[in-house]
């Protein structure tokens, strides 16, 4: 029986083969939630190569498919549902329908153990509001990458206030085009230009180490 | 502010200028270029108006111009559509035209590629580019095999709904529609360069190339895919980057004989890759199609979009004055550095400051960045490729224009 630790290094090394191999291995005896635990730590470490400038963009995409992959082995044996450390609201803004760096995000947020309700792409400040009152999240995420996703990220963030639910959560703009003059402009807490920041920056916002 | 001079001359000086910074020289004053695909231009008409309607296009330019006097205005109302261009690589009449993607044309195949506004999006929204997968990765060697019958015979049919069935009447009639539309959209960049001059505004000679790698991704497996087939299927993705080498090359060439002076070139996947796969899938092959398009006489405008950071030794490769390179989110302080005397760098301006700053902190913005960046020529002010947004204040444009007068003479 193979160990957890090594399914970490695989899955660190982006070795795709060994780590489903690996996985197939070890979902015989051992509990799923012990299986996502070492994702998660995997993807930490795989989180910090990024950021110390190792790994890059395309690292990542390939980690979060590698994840995708270790999970549909997984979820069918999952006999109840890990409790997640909190609930992200995710979504591309309304008049952009880009959604590959709003993907790579979801992939690392979950695999941190966030809840994320990925509403798509186009998504109007009405349905942010909606999604907030229904599923009661700690951060609103908004993604985009079109210079007019900026006016849109605004409008979110002002229907919230209108709607009196600001207050109620911590709101987070991503994407290749967000930056701090974004930040003020719109209104957020907080913004990330990469998933591993943003990752980080949502813990950050709930009160967790990041 | 054309001043005491006529038009003629003001694009005489302005275009000197420009090319004088290409040059590696110093000009009389760092020059301001603004490109758009239309997001600042919905001041004046809507995004559907900007895309559909080409009078619009042309009035909406020359407003702009009026009130903001920049040293040239590339106009990009239209998408991405260089697999249209690959698709007739061998027809240097028809390749240059169908280049950028306008909106008729879209009516005309309905390519899968694109949303736009007043038909997938709302009417006062930006054109935007999906792309998507239509290749398997198991027609790689079909690919490498003939790029150029593998995306008429292939691709095109999955990626346009009216040519799902190909010599089908249906077909046959939208491939005549495009090719209307393609002369009318000719006609239409030709007018707006020439109302443009009229103005005293210069337009650059263009014409087009594409890194093959990000043709891949963008056109046939998607970005997402093509980065996954580097690391699965390696060997089928440098043998297939090889092979469209020649067509980009051919297309690239197209419009010499018209006069174009400088291949546009966005690049996508760059700031995905980490050095090592850039060197070994991306480089090889865009190295060599900017150098073979130089060894013709043209030089390469390349848009690095995103973080270029950690590739910008790589330009070094390239023969000095081998054309501009366009930054976004690279500092280009960091670039001129490095570069500097070797390549003329361009860009700046990140559009989401001139939508947050006051015009007295956009001035000194650009008085500490010119500081820097202006000292022994060579340098192009730009707001980053991503286009500057339509809700950036006028003053706030106004104090740009202000502040290169003032910080950019040499």
């Amino acid at each position: 029986m193979p160990s957890l630790d090594e399914l970490i290094e695989a899955f660190v090394e982006l070795d795709e083969g060994r780590v489903l191999s690996l996985v197939e291995k070890l979902i015989v005896e051992i509990p799923p939630p012990d299986i996502l635990e070492a994702c998660r730590k995997a993807t930490v470490t795989i989180g910090e190569r990024f950021e110390k400038g190792e790994y890059f963009l395309s690292e990542l995409v390939y980690a979060g498919e590698i994840f995708r992959r270790i999970m549909d082995i997984v979820l069918p044996k999952l006999r109840e549902e890990v409790k997640p450390i909190a609930t992200i609201v995710l979504g591309t803004v309304e008049g952009d329908i880009h959604d590959i760096g709003k993907n790579i995000f979801k992939a690392f947020a979950e695999a941190a153990g966030f809840k994320v309700v990925d509403l798509g792409v186009d998504t109007s400040p009405d349905r942010f509001v909606e999604a907030v009152r229904r599923y009661n999240p700690e951060i609103v995420g908004m993604s985009g990458l079109l210079t007019i996703a900026i006016e849109s990220m605004r409008r979110v963030v002002e229907a919230l206030k209108q709607a009196g639910l600001r207050d109620r959560v911590k709101i987070i703009i991503g994407g290749g085009r967000v930056d701090k003059y974004a930040k003020r402009y719109t209104g957020a807490d907080d913004w990330a230009d990469n998933a591993m920041l943003g990752v980080r920056k949502c813990k950050r916002l709930i009160g967790l180490e990041g | 502010m054309l001043g005491s001079r006529s038009p003629e001359e003001l694009v005489k000086e302005r275009m000197e200028r420009i090319e004088k910074a290409i040059d590696l020289k110093e000009p009389n004053r760092v020059p301001l270029l603004i490109f758009t695909c239309g997001d600042i231009l919905r001041k004046y008409a809507t995004g559907y108006e900007l895309y559909f309607n080409y009078d619009k296009t042309r009035e909406a330019s020359l407003r702009f111009v009026s009130e903001f006097p920049v040293d040239s205005l590339g106009v990009v109302t239209a998408a991405e559509g260089f697999v249209f261009s690959l698709a007739f690589a061998d027809y240097p009449d028809i390749a240059p035209s169908i280049r950028f993607w306008s909106g008729p044309m879209h009516d005309a195949l309905l390519d899968r590629y694109t949303r736009w506004p007043g038909r997938e999006l709302p009417e006062d929204s930006i054109l935007q580019f999906i792309g998507g997968q239509f290749m398997d990765v198991g027609e790689y060697a079909k690919l490498s095999d003939n790029p150029v019958a593998f995306v008429n015979e292939v691709i095109l049919p999955r990626s346009c709904v009216n040519l799902e069935k190909p010599g089908s009447v249906k077909a046959n009639a939208s491939l005549i529609k495009l090719g209307v539309e393609a002369s009318r959209f000719l006609k239409f960049l030709g007018d707006l360069a020439v109302d443009l001059a009229r103005a005293g505004v210069p337009s650059l000679p263009l014409t087009f190339a594409y890194t093959p790698l990000d043709f891949i991704g963008d056109f046939l497996r998607y970005p997402t895919g093509a980065l996954l087939d580097v690391r699965r299927y390696p060997d089928r993705v440098k043998q297939a980057c090889e092979a469209l080498v020649d067509p980009i090359i051919k297309i690239g060439l197209s419009l010499k004989p018209a006069g174009a002076k400088y291949a546009f070139i966005p690049l996508h996947l760059n700031e995905y890759l980490s050095p090592k796969l850039y060197r070994e899938f991306y480089w090889p092959t865009l190295r060599k199609v900017i150098e073979t398009l130089y060894d013709q006489g043209i030089k390469s405008l390349v848009f690095f979009e995103g973080w270029h950071d950690v590739h910008l030794e790589t330009i070094l490769d390239l023969p000095k004055g081998w054309g501009i390179a366009y930054f976004e989110k690279t500092d280009v302080r960091k670039a001129k550095k490095i570069l500097g005397g070797h390549t003329c760098i361009m860009g700046g301006i990140p559009p989401s400051m001139l939508l947050q700053e006051t015009p007295d902190k956009i001035k000194e913005y650009v008085r500490d960045l010119l500081g820097e960046a202006k000292p022994g020529g060579g340098f192009i002010l730009a707001p980053g490729v991503a286009d500057i947004p339509k809700e950036v204040p006028l003053e706030n444009l106004k104090a740009l224009i202000e502040a290169v007068e003032e910080y950019g003479r040499y």
